[in-house]
Protein backbone atom coordinates (compact mmCIF):
# COMPACT_ATOMS: atom_id res chain seq x y z
CA UNK A 1 0.00 0.00 0.00
CA UNK A 2 2.77 2.22 0.49
CA UNK A 3 4.28 1.77 -2.51
CA UNK A 4 1.17 3.44 -3.96
CA UNK A 5 1.34 6.39 -1.96
CA UNK A 6 4.76 6.78 -3.11
CA UNK A 7 4.28 6.30 -6.76
CA UNK A 8 1.68 8.83 -6.58
CA UNK A 9 4.10 11.45 -5.15
CA UNK A 10 6.51 10.64 -7.18
CA UNK A 11 3.96 11.25 -10.39
CA UNK A 12 2.91 14.91 -8.99
CA UNK A 13 6.49 15.78 -8.17
CA UNK A 14 7.43 14.65 -11.73
CA UNK A 15 3.97 16.06 -12.98
CA UNK A 16 4.66 19.59 -11.96
CA UNK A 17 7.91 19.84 -14.38
CA UNK A 18 6.40 18.41 -17.39
CA UNK A 19 3.71 21.17 -17.09
CA UNK A 20 5.97 23.56 -17.41
CA UNK A 21 7.54 21.73 -20.28
CA UNK A 22 4.26 21.57 -21.98
CA UNK A 23 3.39 24.80 -21.28
CA UNK A 24 5.18 26.99 -23.57
CA UNK A 25 5.56 23.89 -26.31
CA UNK A 26 1.26 24.59 -25.74
CA UNK A 27 1.02 28.10 -26.09
CA UNK A 28 2.74 28.03 -29.42
CA UNK A 29 0.81 25.55 -30.80
CA UNK A 30 -2.24 27.00 -29.51
CA UNK A 31 -1.92 30.37 -30.33
CA UNK A 32 0.22 30.32 -33.55
CA UNK A 33 -0.75 26.86 -35.10
CA UNK A 34 2.85 25.87 -35.20
CA UNK A 35 4.30 22.57 -33.95
CA UNK A 36 7.80 23.69 -32.19
CA UNK A 37 10.10 21.07 -32.36
CA UNK A 38 12.50 22.66 -31.08
CA UNK A 39 10.89 23.13 -27.97
CA UNK A 40 13.34 20.02 -26.64
CA UNK A 41 16.07 21.61 -27.55
CA UNK A 42 14.94 25.25 -25.88
CA UNK A 43 14.33 23.21 -22.48
CA UNK A 44 17.86 21.48 -23.46
CA UNK A 45 19.63 25.09 -23.33
CA UNK A 46 17.90 26.06 -20.14
CA UNK A 47 19.27 22.93 -18.60
CA UNK A 48 22.57 23.73 -19.52
CA UNK A 49 22.42 27.31 -19.12
CA UNK A 50 21.90 26.54 -15.19
CA UNK A 51 24.33 23.94 -15.17
CA UNK A 52 26.72 26.54 -16.89
CA UNK A 53 26.46 29.03 -14.23
CA UNK A 54 26.07 26.58 -11.38
CA UNK A 55 29.28 25.01 -12.07
CA UNK A 56 31.13 28.30 -13.17
CA UNK A 57 29.78 30.54 -10.86
CA UNK A 58 28.03 28.39 -8.19
CA UNK A 59 24.40 30.37 -9.24
CA UNK A 60 21.90 27.95 -6.99
CA UNK A 61 19.58 26.50 -9.68
CA UNK A 62 16.45 28.02 -8.72
CA UNK A 63 18.12 31.44 -9.06
CA UNK A 64 18.97 30.72 -11.98
CA UNK A 65 14.93 30.19 -12.74
CA UNK A 66 15.03 34.13 -14.20
CA UNK A 67 18.33 33.54 -16.16
CA UNK A 68 17.32 31.00 -18.06
CA UNK A 69 13.55 32.67 -18.69
CA UNK A 70 15.36 35.85 -19.77
CA UNK A 71 18.01 34.36 -22.04
CA UNK A 72 15.67 32.02 -23.75
CA UNK A 73 13.06 34.35 -24.35
CA UNK A 74 15.30 36.48 -25.98
CA UNK A 75 16.48 33.82 -28.38
CA UNK A 76 12.91 32.97 -28.87
CA UNK A 77 11.42 36.35 -29.52
CA UNK A 78 14.50 36.62 -32.01
CA UNK A 79 13.89 33.89 -34.04
CA UNK A 80 10.48 34.38 -34.74
CA UNK A 81 10.41 38.08 -35.01
CA UNK A 82 14.05 37.79 -37.45
CA UNK A 83 13.48 34.12 -39.29
CA UNK A 84 9.43 32.93 -38.15
CA UNK A 85 7.50 35.82 -39.21
CA UNK A 86 8.21 35.22 -42.78
CA UNK A 87 6.56 31.75 -42.13
CA UNK A 88 4.50 32.14 -39.19
CA UNK A 89 1.24 31.51 -41.34
CA UNK A 90 2.33 29.42 -43.85
CA UNK A 91 1.10 25.36 -43.99
CA UNK A 92 1.87 23.60 -41.01
CA UNK A 93 4.91 21.80 -43.08
CA UNK A 94 6.44 24.74 -43.47
CA UNK A 95 7.15 25.78 -39.77
CA UNK A 96 7.38 22.21 -38.91
CA UNK A 97 10.35 21.81 -41.21
CA UNK A 98 12.17 24.71 -40.02
CA UNK A 99 11.89 23.94 -36.28
CA UNK A 100 12.94 20.66 -37.09
CA UNK A 101 15.97 21.90 -38.69
CA UNK A 102 16.22 24.31 -35.74
CA UNK A 103 16.38 21.76 -33.47
CA UNK A 104 19.28 20.08 -35.12
CA UNK A 105 21.16 23.18 -35.29
CA UNK A 106 21.26 24.07 -31.94
CA UNK A 107 21.73 20.45 -30.44
CA UNK A 108 24.95 20.12 -32.86
CA UNK A 109 25.94 23.44 -31.57
CA UNK A 110 25.19 22.21 -27.93
CA UNK A 111 27.41 18.86 -28.75
CA UNK A 112 30.16 21.43 -29.76
CA UNK A 113 30.26 23.51 -26.85
CA UNK A 114 29.69 21.00 -24.30
CA UNK A 115 30.83 17.92 -25.75
CA UNK A 116 28.52 14.68 -25.64
CA UNK A 117 29.70 13.57 -22.22
CA UNK A 118 26.77 13.73 -19.73
CA UNK A 119 26.37 16.27 -16.96
CA UNK A 120 24.12 16.89 -13.94
CA UNK A 121 23.81 19.59 -11.20
CA UNK A 122 24.69 18.60 -7.76
CA UNK A 123 23.80 21.23 -5.10
CA UNK A 124 23.92 20.46 -1.28
CA UNK A 125 20.12 19.73 -1.28
CA UNK A 126 20.05 17.19 -3.58
CA UNK A 127 20.38 13.90 -1.39
CA UNK A 128 18.03 15.92 1.13
CA UNK A 129 14.57 14.44 1.73
CA UNK A 130 12.27 14.61 4.18
CA UNK A 131 9.59 11.36 5.08
CA UNK A 132 6.07 11.82 5.50
CA UNK A 133 4.31 8.32 6.94
CA UNK A 134 5.76 5.59 4.29
CA UNK A 135 6.46 8.56 1.63
CA UNK A 136 9.74 9.76 1.18
CA UNK A 137 10.12 13.54 -0.67
CA UNK A 138 13.08 14.28 -1.71
CA UNK A 139 13.21 18.57 -1.01
CA UNK A 140 14.81 19.10 -4.26
CA UNK A 141 11.64 17.76 -5.85
CA UNK A 142 9.35 19.69 -3.31
CA UNK A 143 10.58 22.94 -4.53
CA UNK A 144 10.70 22.18 -8.03
CA UNK A 145 7.02 21.26 -7.80
CA UNK A 146 6.45 24.42 -6.28
CA UNK A 147 8.08 26.45 -8.45
CA UNK A 148 5.74 25.07 -10.96
CA UNK A 149 2.94 25.70 -9.56
CA UNK A 150 4.15 29.39 -9.33
CA UNK A 151 4.87 29.43 -12.73
CA UNK A 152 2.20 28.18 -14.04
CA UNK A 153 -0.13 30.70 -12.22
CA UNK A 154 1.79 33.73 -12.92
CA UNK A 155 1.80 33.07 -16.26
CA UNK A 156 -2.38 32.15 -16.08
CA UNK A 157 -2.89 35.42 -14.80
CA UNK A 158 -0.56 37.51 -16.90
CA UNK A 159 -2.51 36.05 -19.90
CA UNK A 160 -5.68 36.89 -18.39
CA UNK A 161 -5.31 40.51 -16.65
CA UNK A 162 -2.32 41.85 -18.26
CA UNK A 163 -3.15 43.89 -21.90
CA UNK A 164 -0.52 41.77 -23.70
CA UNK A 165 -2.43 38.75 -22.40
CA UNK A 166 -5.18 40.08 -23.51
CA UNK A 167 -4.29 41.01 -26.95
CA UNK A 168 -2.50 37.38 -27.07
CA UNK A 169 -5.58 35.88 -26.18
CA UNK A 170 -7.68 37.51 -29.12
CA UNK A 171 -5.35 37.43 -31.73
CA UNK A 172 -5.55 33.34 -31.19
CA UNK A 173 -9.39 34.29 -31.51
CA UNK A 174 -9.41 36.02 -34.22
CA UNK A 175 -6.39 37.64 -36.23
CA UNK A 176 -8.19 40.06 -38.70
CA UNK A 177 -9.98 41.31 -35.45
CA UNK A 178 -7.12 42.10 -33.43
CA UNK A 179 -5.27 44.08 -36.12
CA UNK A 180 -8.46 45.99 -36.82
CA UNK A 181 -7.91 46.37 -33.31
CA UNK A 182 -4.80 47.64 -33.61
CA UNK A 183 -2.46 44.35 -32.78
CA UNK A 184 0.16 44.73 -34.68
CA UNK A 185 0.53 40.49 -35.16
CA UNK A 186 4.15 40.14 -35.70
CA UNK A 187 5.00 41.54 -32.54
CA UNK A 188 2.26 39.14 -30.51
CA UNK A 189 4.12 36.13 -32.32
CA UNK A 190 7.05 36.81 -31.58
CA UNK A 191 5.90 37.61 -27.83
CA UNK A 192 4.38 34.62 -28.06
CA UNK A 193 7.12 32.24 -29.39
CA UNK A 194 9.85 33.87 -26.99
CA UNK A 195 6.98 32.96 -24.37
CA UNK A 196 7.29 29.39 -25.14
CA UNK A 197 10.98 29.51 -25.38
CA UNK A 198 11.33 31.26 -21.97
CA UNK A 199 9.51 28.42 -20.68
CA UNK A 200 10.97 25.93 -21.90
CA UNK A 201 14.38 27.54 -20.81
CA UNK A 202 12.53 27.34 -17.09
CA UNK A 203 11.69 24.02 -17.43
CA UNK A 204 15.21 22.89 -18.63
CA UNK A 205 16.20 24.99 -15.47
CA UNK A 206 13.69 22.27 -12.96
CA UNK A 207 14.95 19.18 -14.98
CA UNK A 208 18.27 19.64 -14.26
CA UNK A 209 17.95 19.26 -10.62
CA UNK A 210 16.79 16.08 -10.93
CA UNK A 211 18.05 14.70 -14.59
CA UNK A 212 21.15 14.16 -16.42
CA UNK A 213 21.76 16.59 -18.68
CA UNK A 214 22.65 15.47 -22.44
CA UNK A 215 22.65 17.51 -25.45
CA UNK A 216 20.12 15.23 -26.64
CA UNK A 217 17.89 15.28 -23.92
CA UNK A 218 15.03 17.48 -25.58
CA UNK A 219 13.56 14.58 -27.93
CA UNK A 220 12.26 12.45 -25.16
CA UNK A 221 10.86 16.04 -23.44
CA UNK A 222 9.25 17.47 -26.52
CA UNK A 223 7.77 13.67 -26.68
CA UNK A 224 6.38 14.21 -23.21
CA UNK A 225 5.37 18.24 -24.11
CA UNK A 226 3.64 16.79 -27.49
CA UNK A 227 1.19 13.81 -25.00
CA UNK A 228 0.74 16.39 -22.24
CA UNK A 229 -0.71 18.92 -24.84
CA UNK A 230 -3.07 16.43 -26.20
CA UNK A 231 -3.97 14.80 -22.74
CA UNK A 232 -5.06 18.48 -21.22
CA UNK A 233 -6.43 20.51 -24.23
CA UNK A 234 -4.41 22.69 -26.46
CA UNK A 235 -3.67 26.26 -25.84
CA UNK A 236 -4.08 26.53 -22.40
CA UNK A 237 -2.66 26.96 -19.10
CA UNK A 238 -5.00 24.61 -17.45
CA UNK A 239 -4.20 22.08 -19.32
CA UNK A 240 -1.21 21.65 -19.53
CA UNK A 241 -0.79 21.83 -15.94
CA UNK A 242 -3.54 19.01 -15.69
CA UNK A 243 -2.00 16.84 -18.58
CA UNK A 244 1.21 17.00 -16.93
CA UNK A 245 0.15 15.79 -13.56
CA UNK A 246 -2.18 13.32 -14.95
CA UNK A 247 0.93 12.15 -16.96
CA UNK A 248 3.21 12.63 -14.06
CA UNK A 249 1.15 9.92 -11.77
CA UNK A 250 0.58 7.52 -14.81
CA UNK A 251 3.67 6.95 -15.74
CA UNK A 252 4.76 6.79 -12.32
CA UNK A 253 2.48 4.10 -11.54
CA UNK A 254 3.65 2.24 -14.99
CA UNK A 255 7.17 2.53 -14.56
CA UNK A 256 6.41 -0.11 -11.17
CA UNK A 257 4.75 -2.56 -13.88
CA UNK A 258 6.01 -5.81 -13.62
CA UNK A 259 4.89 -8.78 -15.56
CA UNK A 260 5.54 -12.00 -17.77
CA UNK A 261 4.30 -12.19 -21.46
CA UNK A 262 4.57 -16.08 -22.06
CA UNK A 263 8.55 -16.46 -21.77
CA UNK A 264 9.19 -12.95 -21.99
CA UNK A 265 9.87 -10.95 -18.76
CA UNK A 266 8.44 -7.21 -19.37
CA UNK A 267 9.26 -4.52 -16.59
CA UNK A 268 7.84 -1.20 -16.51
CA UNK A 269 10.99 1.07 -16.19
CA UNK A 270 12.23 -0.62 -19.38
CA UNK A 271 8.84 0.94 -20.92
CA UNK A 272 9.05 4.71 -20.06
CA UNK A 273 9.51 5.71 -23.80
CA UNK A 274 6.72 3.82 -24.88
CA UNK A 275 4.57 4.83 -22.10
CA UNK A 276 4.45 8.60 -23.93
CA UNK A 277 2.78 6.72 -27.09
CA UNK A 278 0.63 4.75 -25.34
CA UNK A 279 -1.46 7.59 -23.31
CA UNK A 280 -1.37 9.11 -26.85
CA UNK A 281 -3.17 6.71 -28.36
CA UNK A 282 -5.43 5.99 -25.45
CA UNK A 283 -6.51 9.60 -25.15
CA UNK A 284 -6.97 10.07 -29.27
CA UNK A 285 -9.58 6.96 -29.05
CA UNK A 286 -11.48 8.18 -25.62
CA UNK A 287 -11.37 11.80 -25.93
CA UNK A 288 -9.72 13.41 -28.75
CA UNK A 289 -10.08 16.84 -27.75
CA UNK A 290 -8.27 16.21 -24.48
CA UNK A 291 -9.31 16.56 -20.54
CA UNK A 292 -9.58 20.40 -20.45
CA UNK A 293 -10.38 20.92 -24.46
CA UNK A 294 -13.20 22.24 -25.71
CA UNK A 295 -15.55 20.34 -28.19
CA UNK A 296 -14.62 23.34 -30.87
CA UNK A 297 -11.00 23.75 -30.33
CA UNK B 1 -9.25 64.53 -56.61
CA UNK B 2 -6.24 63.84 -59.17
CA UNK B 3 -3.17 62.58 -59.11
CA UNK B 4 -1.82 66.48 -60.14
CA UNK B 5 -3.93 68.01 -57.14
CA UNK B 6 -1.88 69.47 -54.98
CA UNK B 7 -0.63 67.93 -51.71
CA UNK B 8 -2.26 70.92 -49.43
CA UNK B 9 -5.75 70.46 -50.20
CA UNK B 10 -6.94 68.54 -47.55
CA UNK B 11 -10.63 69.53 -46.94
CA UNK B 12 -11.69 66.02 -46.91
CA UNK B 13 -11.52 63.20 -44.03
CA UNK B 14 -10.88 60.31 -46.03
CA UNK B 15 -9.90 60.61 -49.89
CA UNK B 16 -9.66 57.12 -51.48
CA UNK B 17 -8.12 57.95 -55.01
CA UNK B 18 -7.91 55.45 -58.20
CA UNK B 19 -7.48 52.43 -55.65
CA UNK B 20 -6.95 48.70 -57.30
CA UNK B 21 -7.05 45.59 -55.24
CA UNK B 22 -7.58 42.36 -54.92
CA UNK B 23 -6.85 38.97 -53.42
CA UNK B 24 -3.56 36.46 -55.12
CA UNK B 25 -4.54 36.79 -58.94
CA UNK B 26 -7.77 38.11 -58.83
CA UNK B 27 -8.81 42.09 -58.70
CA UNK B 28 -11.68 43.01 -56.89
CA UNK B 29 -11.72 46.47 -56.76
CA UNK B 30 -10.90 48.56 -60.28
CA UNK B 31 -9.52 52.62 -59.72
CA UNK B 32 -12.22 53.05 -56.45
CA UNK B 33 -12.30 57.15 -55.53
CA UNK B 34 -14.53 58.23 -52.85
CA UNK B 35 -14.79 60.67 -50.35
CA UNK B 36 -15.92 61.70 -46.83
CA UNK B 37 -15.78 65.12 -45.48
CA UNK B 38 -15.28 65.86 -41.92
CA UNK B 39 -18.35 65.13 -39.95
CA UNK B 40 -20.15 63.40 -42.83
CA UNK B 41 -22.07 60.21 -42.93
CA UNK B 42 -21.55 59.03 -46.67
CA UNK B 43 -22.65 55.68 -47.98
CA UNK B 44 -21.69 52.68 -50.00
CA UNK B 45 -23.66 50.72 -51.37
CA UNK B 46 -23.75 47.57 -54.03
CA UNK B 47 -25.00 44.04 -54.18
CA UNK B 48 -23.44 41.18 -52.67
CA UNK B 49 -19.88 40.36 -54.22
CA UNK B 50 -19.33 43.98 -55.38
CA UNK B 51 -16.24 44.89 -53.06
CA UNK B 52 -17.70 46.96 -50.63
CA UNK B 53 -15.54 44.86 -47.96
CA UNK B 54 -12.29 44.30 -50.16
CA UNK B 55 -12.44 48.02 -50.24
CA UNK B 56 -12.94 48.69 -46.66
CA UNK B 57 -9.94 46.25 -45.82
CA UNK B 58 -7.62 48.04 -48.47
CA UNK B 59 -8.26 51.47 -45.93
CA UNK B 60 -7.81 49.36 -43.05
CA UNK B 61 -4.82 47.74 -44.31
CA UNK B 62 -5.99 43.96 -44.04
CA UNK B 63 -6.10 43.57 -47.98
CA UNK B 64 -2.95 44.29 -49.54
CA UNK B 65 -3.24 48.09 -51.91
CA UNK B 66 -2.38 46.87 -55.89
CA UNK B 67 -2.01 50.62 -56.65
CA UNK B 68 -3.49 54.16 -55.96
CA UNK B 69 -3.88 55.56 -52.97
CA UNK B 70 -6.03 56.06 -49.53
CA UNK B 71 -5.42 59.15 -47.23
CA UNK B 72 -7.00 60.05 -44.32
CA UNK B 73 -6.58 64.14 -43.11
CA UNK B 74 -2.70 64.52 -43.97
CA UNK B 75 -1.61 60.85 -43.36
CA UNK B 76 -1.23 58.29 -46.15
CA UNK B 77 -2.49 55.03 -45.37
CA UNK B 78 -1.43 53.09 -48.02
CA UNK B 79 0.94 50.43 -47.40
CA UNK B 80 0.65 51.27 -43.72
CA UNK B 81 0.22 48.43 -40.65
CA UNK B 82 -3.08 48.13 -39.85
CA UNK B 83 -2.27 49.00 -36.31
CA UNK B 84 -1.12 52.82 -37.34
CA UNK B 85 -4.12 53.34 -39.74
CA UNK B 86 -5.86 52.75 -35.80
CA UNK B 87 -3.54 55.37 -34.63
CA UNK B 88 -4.47 57.66 -37.50
CA UNK B 89 -7.81 57.57 -35.78
CA UNK B 90 -9.20 55.36 -38.58
CA UNK B 91 -11.22 52.34 -36.99
CA UNK B 92 -13.36 49.74 -38.92
CA UNK B 93 -16.19 47.68 -37.54
CA UNK B 94 -15.94 44.11 -39.64
CA UNK B 95 -18.67 42.78 -41.07
CA UNK B 96 -19.99 39.90 -38.94
CA UNK B 97 -18.93 41.80 -35.65
CA UNK B 98 -15.99 39.79 -35.53
CA UNK B 99 -15.98 39.84 -32.10
CA UNK B 100 -13.54 38.05 -29.33
CA UNK B 101 -15.91 35.48 -28.51
CA UNK B 102 -14.18 33.80 -25.74
CA UNK B 103 -13.50 37.17 -24.15
CA UNK B 104 -15.82 38.35 -22.01
CA UNK B 105 -17.45 41.67 -23.23
CA UNK B 106 -15.32 44.23 -21.00
CA UNK B 107 -12.42 42.69 -22.37
CA UNK B 108 -13.54 42.92 -25.99
CA UNK B 109 -14.09 46.84 -25.36
CA UNK B 110 -10.67 46.82 -23.61
CA UNK B 111 -8.98 45.13 -26.70
CA UNK B 112 -10.50 48.55 -28.76
CA UNK B 113 -8.60 50.78 -26.43
CA UNK B 114 -5.51 48.84 -27.24
CA UNK B 115 -3.21 51.20 -28.18
CA UNK B 116 -4.44 54.12 -26.16
CA UNK B 117 -2.01 55.28 -23.67
CA UNK B 118 -3.93 57.88 -21.81
CA UNK B 119 -5.43 57.82 -18.11
CA UNK B 120 -9.27 57.99 -19.76
CA UNK B 121 -9.93 54.47 -20.66
CA UNK B 122 -11.80 53.40 -17.63
CA UNK B 123 -14.10 56.95 -17.91
CA UNK B 124 -14.94 55.64 -21.50
CA UNK B 125 -15.69 52.43 -20.31
CA UNK B 126 -18.22 54.17 -18.26
CA UNK B 127 -19.14 56.23 -21.39
CA UNK B 128 -20.11 53.47 -23.34
CA UNK B 129 -22.40 51.74 -20.55
CA UNK B 130 -24.13 55.15 -19.80
CA UNK B 131 -24.56 55.07 -24.22
CA UNK B 132 -25.34 51.33 -24.14
CA UNK B 133 -27.65 50.27 -20.83
CA UNK B 134 -28.25 47.14 -22.40
CA UNK B 135 -24.17 46.12 -22.26
CA UNK B 136 -24.41 46.63 -18.27
CA UNK B 137 -25.67 43.82 -17.76
CA UNK B 138 -23.71 41.66 -20.27
CA UNK B 139 -20.87 43.01 -19.14
CA UNK B 140 -18.81 40.06 -17.76
CA UNK B 141 -20.39 37.62 -20.59
CA UNK B 142 -18.46 36.12 -22.99
CA UNK B 143 -19.15 37.96 -25.96
CA UNK B 144 -19.75 34.38 -28.16
CA UNK B 145 -23.16 34.31 -25.98
CA UNK B 146 -24.86 37.33 -27.06
CA UNK B 147 -27.60 37.99 -29.66
CA UNK B 148 -26.47 39.16 -32.86
CA UNK B 149 -28.37 42.55 -31.82
CA UNK B 150 -26.04 43.06 -29.06
CA UNK B 151 -22.92 42.14 -30.70
CA UNK B 152 -23.29 44.38 -33.18
CA UNK B 153 -23.32 47.35 -30.18
CA UNK B 154 -20.66 45.73 -28.38
CA UNK B 155 -18.66 45.36 -32.13
CA UNK B 156 -19.55 49.50 -32.44
CA UNK B 157 -18.48 50.25 -28.87
CA UNK B 158 -15.16 48.37 -29.40
CA UNK B 159 -14.38 50.79 -32.43
CA UNK B 160 -15.31 53.92 -30.15
CA UNK B 161 -13.21 52.75 -27.49
CA UNK B 162 -9.80 53.29 -29.90
CA UNK B 163 -11.72 57.41 -30.05
CA UNK B 164 -11.80 57.43 -33.75
CA UNK B 165 -12.14 59.97 -35.64
CA UNK B 166 -13.41 57.93 -38.82
CA UNK B 167 -15.49 55.22 -38.49
CA UNK B 168 -16.06 52.36 -41.56
CA UNK B 169 -18.88 50.49 -40.90
CA UNK B 170 -19.79 47.04 -42.36
CA UNK B 171 -23.04 45.28 -42.95
CA UNK B 172 -23.91 46.82 -39.75
CA UNK B 173 -27.54 45.33 -40.48
CA UNK B 174 -26.81 41.95 -41.39
CA UNK B 175 -29.62 39.65 -39.79
CA UNK B 176 -30.84 41.82 -37.49
CA UNK B 177 -34.75 42.64 -36.94
CA UNK B 178 -35.79 46.25 -38.34
CA UNK B 179 -36.21 47.12 -34.31
CA UNK B 180 -32.82 46.18 -33.60
CA UNK B 181 -31.31 48.15 -37.06
CA UNK B 182 -33.71 51.06 -35.65
CA UNK B 183 -31.67 51.48 -32.44
CA UNK B 184 -28.36 50.87 -33.85
CA UNK B 185 -29.11 53.83 -36.31
CA UNK B 186 -29.96 55.97 -33.43
CA UNK B 187 -26.58 54.90 -31.90
CA UNK B 188 -24.66 55.90 -35.27
CA UNK B 189 -26.49 59.24 -34.95
CA UNK B 190 -25.60 59.92 -31.64
CA UNK B 191 -21.82 59.07 -32.52
CA UNK B 192 -22.15 61.58 -35.33
CA UNK B 193 -23.10 64.34 -33.15
CA UNK B 194 -19.45 64.03 -31.69
CA UNK B 195 -18.34 64.70 -34.53
CA UNK B 196 -17.37 61.36 -35.98
CA UNK B 197 -17.05 60.72 -39.97
CA UNK B 198 -18.67 57.43 -41.06
CA UNK B 199 -18.91 55.44 -44.26
CA UNK B 200 -21.43 53.11 -43.84
CA UNK B 201 -21.21 50.36 -46.45
CA UNK B 202 -24.92 48.40 -46.31
CA UNK B 203 -26.97 45.85 -48.61
CA UNK B 204 -29.60 47.34 -47.14
CA UNK B 205 -30.36 50.03 -49.46
CA UNK B 206 -33.05 51.52 -48.44
CA UNK B 207 -31.33 52.62 -44.73
CA UNK B 208 -28.14 53.95 -46.25
CA UNK B 209 -29.10 56.31 -48.09
CA UNK B 210 -31.87 57.63 -45.70
CA UNK B 211 -29.19 57.22 -42.67
CA UNK B 212 -26.59 58.93 -45.22
CA UNK B 213 -25.65 62.61 -46.93
CA UNK B 214 -24.55 61.39 -49.78
CA UNK B 215 -23.41 57.75 -51.43
CA UNK B 216 -21.63 55.63 -54.04
CA UNK B 217 -22.58 52.58 -55.81
CA UNK B 218 -20.27 50.04 -56.15
CA UNK B 219 -20.47 47.23 -58.86
CA UNK B 220 -18.66 44.41 -59.78
CA UNK B 221 -15.65 46.67 -58.62
CA UNK B 222 -15.73 50.06 -60.02
CA UNK B 223 -17.81 53.53 -58.77
CA UNK B 224 -20.66 53.60 -61.00
CA UNK B 225 -23.14 56.21 -59.83
CA UNK B 226 -22.57 58.77 -57.06
CA UNK B 227 -24.56 61.81 -55.44
CA UNK B 228 -26.64 63.20 -52.71
CA UNK B 229 -28.54 60.24 -51.24
CA UNK B 230 -31.60 61.78 -51.63
CA UNK B 231 -31.11 61.76 -54.96
CA UNK B 232 -29.82 58.13 -55.43
CA UNK B 233 -33.74 57.39 -53.22
CA UNK B 234 -35.19 58.93 -56.78
CA UNK B 235 -32.79 57.71 -59.02
CA UNK B 236 -34.48 54.78 -61.27
CA UNK B 237 -31.31 52.67 -61.88
CA UNK B 238 -30.82 52.47 -57.99
CA UNK B 239 -34.76 51.99 -57.26
CA UNK B 240 -35.04 49.14 -60.49
CA UNK B 241 -31.92 47.39 -58.65
CA UNK B 242 -31.14 47.59 -55.36
CA UNK B 243 -34.86 49.10 -54.11
CA UNK B 244 -36.82 46.69 -55.60
CA UNK B 245 -39.57 49.03 -56.94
Amino acid sequence: MHLLAQDLVNGILAGGILAVVALGFSLVWGIMNIINLAHGAFVMLGAYTTYQLFTSFHVDPFVSLPISFVLLFVLGYLIQRLLMNWIARAPLLTTFLFTFGLSLLVVNIALIVWSGDTRGVTTAYSGANFTLGDVTVPWAKLYTLLAALAITGTMQLWLVRSKTGRAIRATSMDIGAAQLSGVRVTEIYAIVFGLGAGLAGVAGTLISLSYSLHPTMGDLFLIKAFVVCVLGGLGSVQGALIGGLVYGIVEAFATQLDFTIGTQHISGSGLQDAIALIVLLIVLIVRPRGIMGKATA
Amino acid sequence: MTAGAPATRTTEALLVDALSAGYGDTQVLWDVSLRVDPGEVVALIGSNGAGKSTLLGAISGIVKTWSGAARYGETSLTGLEPDRIVSAGVLQVPQGRRLFGSLSVEDNLRMGAYLRKDREVESDLKRMLDLLPKLRERYDYLAGRLSGGEQQQVAIARALMARPQMLLIDEMSLGLAPVLVDQLIELLASIHQTGVSILIVEQDVQTALEVSSRAYVLETGRITLSGPSAELLDDPQVKKAYLGV
